[in-house]
């Protein structure tokens, strides 16, 4: 057997080591926790002599009292103003359901910034900003309860190490703030500037007046009182320390209390006026800026909903709707409202969209600021009405959300991959949104692309969404000898989906899978001319009617026959029986036949005796990675393929690319500059590899299309396998396909 | 005014051919598993063109949906419904089956008759079954109204119909004065999707239903005794391709080999 070599995404690993450990230690909240307990430790054993005047020559240091209660005043008004449109959305289910894990995520995602820390770039600068801010605020906090309160601590010991982490974190957020203005000033075309905004320098320039100022500040302070009469205590603040020494080299005059014109008594007030005025104006920001993802962001991590993000949302009742999913900015829900607020517009999900990647007309950040634009506009007079007449006042605005705001073609480019959710640091979640509207469109207004919609009416007519196909649901059976029908008595049913069977390309892999399990003496039975859509296209184009009249008639099916473990070709499949079918009171074990296999291999059930002698690339399909965390059970089989080398794309894993069949669009025309498919097989060919391996009917088949256009010799093309056509060739042998049943 | 959609239940057209099999014995066909039966692709773009007529034509303008057929032809019935039609009306009786164009359109104009106020009835151009394309113009002929089939555009004005038909070699525009029956061809547009509040109110909407006796016609006159056409032999042809390389190492020696196998063959 060949070690094969595998090189993952980076964080996909981190999430093993790096992240662990720093998780344990805290991200900025340990050190800053830590530091302000030595303070009151301290505080319990003052005595010594280092220490100072905390309003040395300020006359006026009430002052900073009313702008803090100007701060809470402005912080309020802004809360209750953006609170009062988030309301005028709907209920949101289960907000507070699995409180644990929400804490948890607030812990991990909010506090412990884990999405942020996805680009490690801005994972570093984030956290010089953020942890400079925290800490700073805390030495700050400090000075005001040693200057207000009769607890007293600043001196001694404590004293010099305050002045020392308080420096230490300033500099800490220069750094920050430095890495910030050349990502945003020197770097071309980065995310960061895709929707630019003034705040956005305000706040960036801004912080970097505000810790310079502060260094001034504390320079000038040093010169004055500690420069020349404790040299050994002013060294604690290094920073301010060697600044002080600078300015010093001026030769400016220096005073006392009682000469309070000198120069640098003169530039101390200065800074410090512009330190105070610049850092509460700053923090004034949140209410008017993205700056509010100070609180908003943690706050989303909570409201995150806490089951798989495949399961888009369940239209309880559907029969007794007015309106059928989001047209209108009230019938989002107030989450999904909350969330666009939270939006910082860092460009990441619509970095990682293959829509955008191919130059098709969506941007998952203009949408959700286009949508949070909306709001802001006709929330306040949907909000009014609301009050004088208590309904849901859609007939308020003129502007249409979908068309005017939302454009058409930009919900249906979506493929549903969820790359944006997995990104976006502060936990927006762009899919429901996106299917709340497309919902809108097919359900109240019938208006969707001509090819959704057959494939939504063939399913409707055929149970299937093959318009057109030759093959029939046993076709694939067609030389496998017996094949044993689900009758109840076996173990699990075998699941072949309408791709698995009436898709022509599809057929080698589902004999494949049924070849393996076979070999693995697995009990197990299939369904034949039973099987029926499960729903899933239908679902994700908008349909939700349908889909729930499909999901119900499968689960009787599926509880009428004694199923209780399904192991699926599809990852659609698997997704939708897994993650979705329990809203509906269908409870099954599913496991996709990559997750089977490997165990059967682990087992020592299956035996892979043959060599296949190739280097491999291998993709993750959205819904069996990203929606369902299951990257390493393939992987786990190419590397147990004797002579098989995997090679990784550059984005693999949680950060794979979508081949574009996602969300319906297996049906769709693409408009666009470019096709999805030839972007991500370009990416695949780009590996060297000679086989791209997926787990998907739909990727195999965009794999299947894309490589005659990225490789028009047909020499030497990749060539895209099932990972269950790779292991049936290890098992087997090469010449496998042809074998048929040993009975036969 | 008031507009009738004639729509028929079939068993699907789009099916893979290896399920489509042939009782050769009884001239029948088999039904197969996993057949669906279906709306008449035709039929559906009448009832888009029926609405839009009814769009255009005003509030008190109506479409009723007929369909003669089993019970399972309710579904298409609801169809049409939930795509806007305000009522339905079904055919149903054992007397009616295994008839032929002919029979089809004496029963329908019944109905229609039965209806009364009926201006103006649509077709499919053809049912995507048997696809014999008769149905319209019979009826037409039983009702003794004008007609004009294969439409690609129909528009109305003021008592008149204009119908822009399709020919073998472009297109014809013909005017009808109301009552007509117009079929109409593939070349209209795609029906409509139904919205789903049309859909859950499509399933309020009410199917009358009539039997022979109700629309006072002869149950000898109907079904397969009224029938006039005889099925004398039903086959799935037998298709044979044969494919031949032609020789040569150059395309222009290709070309000329081709040529000449095409000569020998007298196609050219
Ligand atoms: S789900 Fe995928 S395709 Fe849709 S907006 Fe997000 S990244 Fe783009
Ligand atoms: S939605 Fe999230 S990832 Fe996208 S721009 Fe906004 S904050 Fe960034």
């Amino acid at each position: 057997m060949t070690q094969a070599t595998s090189k993952k995404s980076a964080d996909d690993l981190q999430s093993n080591t790096f992240v662990g450990s720093v998780k344990l230690l805290g991200a900025w909240w340990a050190p800053a926790l830590w530091l302000s307990g030595m303070g009151v430790f301290a505080s319990s054993r003052a005595g010594s002599t280092p220490g100072r005047d905390t309003f040395f020559n300020i006359n006026q240091p009430w002052i900073v009292y009313v702008f803090m209660a100007a701060l809470v005043g402005l912080l309020t008004y802004g809360f209750v103003r953006h609170a009062s449109l988030w309301m005028i959305g709907r209920p949101t289910d289960g907000v507070f359901r699995n409180f644990r894990n929400r804490l948890q995520n607030v812990g991990r995602f909010g506090l412990g910034q884990d999405k942020v820390r996805r680009d490690r770039y801005a994972g570093i600068m984030h956290w010089c900003i953020s942890s400079s801010i925290i800490v700073l605020t805390i030495v700050t906090a400090q000075v005001a309860i040693q200057d207000d309160t009769p607890l007293d601590f600043l001196h001694g010991p404590y004293y010099l190490f305050f002045s020392f982490y308080g420096d230490l974190f300033g500099l800490i957020g220069l750094i920050g703030v430095g890495m910030s203005l050349y990502r945003r000033y020197f770097v071309s075309h980065h995310r960061i500037r895709w929707d630019e905004r003034l705040e956005d320098h305000l706040i960036i320039v801004g912080l970097g007046l505000i810790l310079v100022s502060g260094f001034v500040v504390e320079a000038a302070r040093i010169i004055e009182t500690e420069l020349v009469s404790h040299p050994d205590w002013a060294r604690w603040s290094f920073v301010s320390w060697g600044l002080a020494h600078l300015i010093n080299s001026f030769g400016f005059t220096t005073g006392s209390i009682d000469n309070p014109e000198s120069q640098i008594l003169n530039l101390h007030k200065w800074s410090w006026w512009i330190h105070v005025i610049f850092a509460f104006s700053w923090l004034g920001m949140i209410v008017f800026t993205k700056l509010d993802h100070l609180i908003f962001a943690p706050v989303n991590a909570f409201f995150l909903r806490t089951d798989s993000p495949g399961r888009l949302s369940e239209i309880k009742d559907i029969e007794e709707q007015e309106v059928f999913g989001v047209g209108y900015i009230q019938d989002f829900t107030w989450k999904q409202l909350f969330e666009l607020d939270a939006c910082v517009r860092c460009g990441r999900c619509t970095e990682v969209c293959p829509a955008n990647i191919a130059g098709q007309p969506l941007s998952p950040m203009h949408l959700i600021q286009d949508l949070k634009g909306h709001l802001a506009e006709v929330g306040p007079s949907i909000q009014e009405h609301g009050h004088l007449t208590g309904d849901a006042g859609r007939d308020v605005s003129p502007i249409a959300m979908i068309g005017d705001v939302i454009k058409d073609e930009s919900l249906w480019a979506c493929r549903t991959c969820g790359a944006c959710v997995q990104e976006c640091p502060v936990l927006i979640e762009h899919v429901p949104t996106i299917v709340d509207m497309r919902r809108f469109l097919v359900m109240n207004e019938a208006r969707l692309p001509a090819n959704a919609q057959q494939a939504l009416e063939n399913i409707e007519m055929r149970g299937h969404p093959w318009k057109g196909t030759a093959l029939e649901r046993t076709t694939w059976m067609d030389g496998l000898g017996d094949v044993p029908l689900f009758d109840g008595s076996q173990e699990y049913l075998y699941w072949v989906g309408c791709s698995g069977s009436l898709v022509e390309r599809n057929l080698p892999i589902t004999k494949s899978v049924f070849k393996l399990l076979r070999e693995a003496g697995t009990s197990f039975g299939v369904l034949g001319q039973e099987e029926t859509c499960n729903g899933d296209p239908a679902r994700r184009l908008g349909n939700e009617y349908l889909f729930q009249i499909l999901a119900q008639q499968l689960i009787e099916t599926f509880k009428a026959k004694g199923v209780q473990r399904v192991i699926t070709n599809c990852p659609h499949c698997f997704n939708t029986f897994k993650n979705e079918y329990p809203q509906f009171d269908g409870k099954f074990e599913v496991l996709h036949h990559t997750e089977f296999l490997a165990k059967a291999l682990s087992d020592g059930d299956l035996k892979p005796k043959y060599a296949v002698t190739a280097d491999i690339t291998y993709h993750d399909s959205c819904y069996l990675g990203r929606m369902n965390g299951t990257y390493d059970a393939p992987r786990q089989i190419i590397e147990l393929v004797p002579g098989a080398n995997l090679v990784e794309m550059q984005r693999n894993m949680s950060k794979g690319l979508c081949c574009g069949a996602g969300g319906g669009n297996m049906w769709q025309e693409e408009i666009g500059e470019r096709r999805v498919n030839h972007v991500r097989t370009e990416e695949a060919v780009s590996t060297g590899a000679s086989q791209v391996i997926s787990n998907c009917p739909f990727c195999i088949q965009m794999f299947e299309d894309g490589v005659p256009s990225i490789q028009p010799e047909e020499e030497g093309r990749i060539k895209p396998f099932d990972v269950a056509e790779l292991l049936e060739t290890a098992v087997f042998g090469p010449a496998s396909t042809e074998i048929s049943d040993p009975e036969e | 005014m008031h507009l009738v959609v004639c729509a028929k239940q079939i068993p699907d057209p789009d099916t893979p051919p290896s399920a489509f099999k042939i009782d050769e014995a009884s001239n029948s066909v088999i039904p197969a598993p996993g057949i669906s039966p279906i709306l008449s692709q035709f039929d559906g773009i009448a009832a888009e063109a029926a609405l839009r007529i009814k769009e255009a034509g005003g509030d008190d303008a109506k479409v009723t949906v007929i369909s003669m057929g089993a019970d399972s032809a309710r579904a298409a019935i609801k169809q049409v419904l939930a795509m806007g039609a305000d009522e339905g009306v079904l055919l149903n009786d054992d007397a009616f089956e295994d008839g032929d164009s002919y029979t089809t359109a004496k029963v329908l104009a019944s109905a229609i008759r039965e209806l009364g106020d009926v201006d103006a009835v649509f077709c499919g151009r053809q049912a995507a079954d048997w696809d014999m394309g008769q149905v319209g113009l019979l009826l037409a002929e039983e009702l003794g109204w004008a007609s004009a089939i294969i439409a690609k555009d129909i528009s109305y004005a003021d008592g008149n119909v204009s119908v822009q038909r399709v020919l073998t070699d472009g297109f014809e525009t013909v005017q009808m004065a109301l009552p007509a029956v117009m079929t109409v061809s593939n070349e209209f547009g795609e029906p409509r999707y139904p919205k789903l509040p049309q859909i859950m109110a499509a399933a309020k909407k009410t199917v009358t239903q009539y039997s022979a006796a109700e629309l006072g016609l002869d149950a000898a006159d109907v079904g397969a005794s009224g029938s006039r056409l005889k099925i004398e032999k039903l086959f799935i042809p037998e298709t044979d391709s044969n494919v031949e390389f032609m020789g040569g190492d150059t395309p222009q020696e290709q070309a000329a080999a081709l040529v000449q196998r095409l000569q020998a063959d007298k196609l050219i």
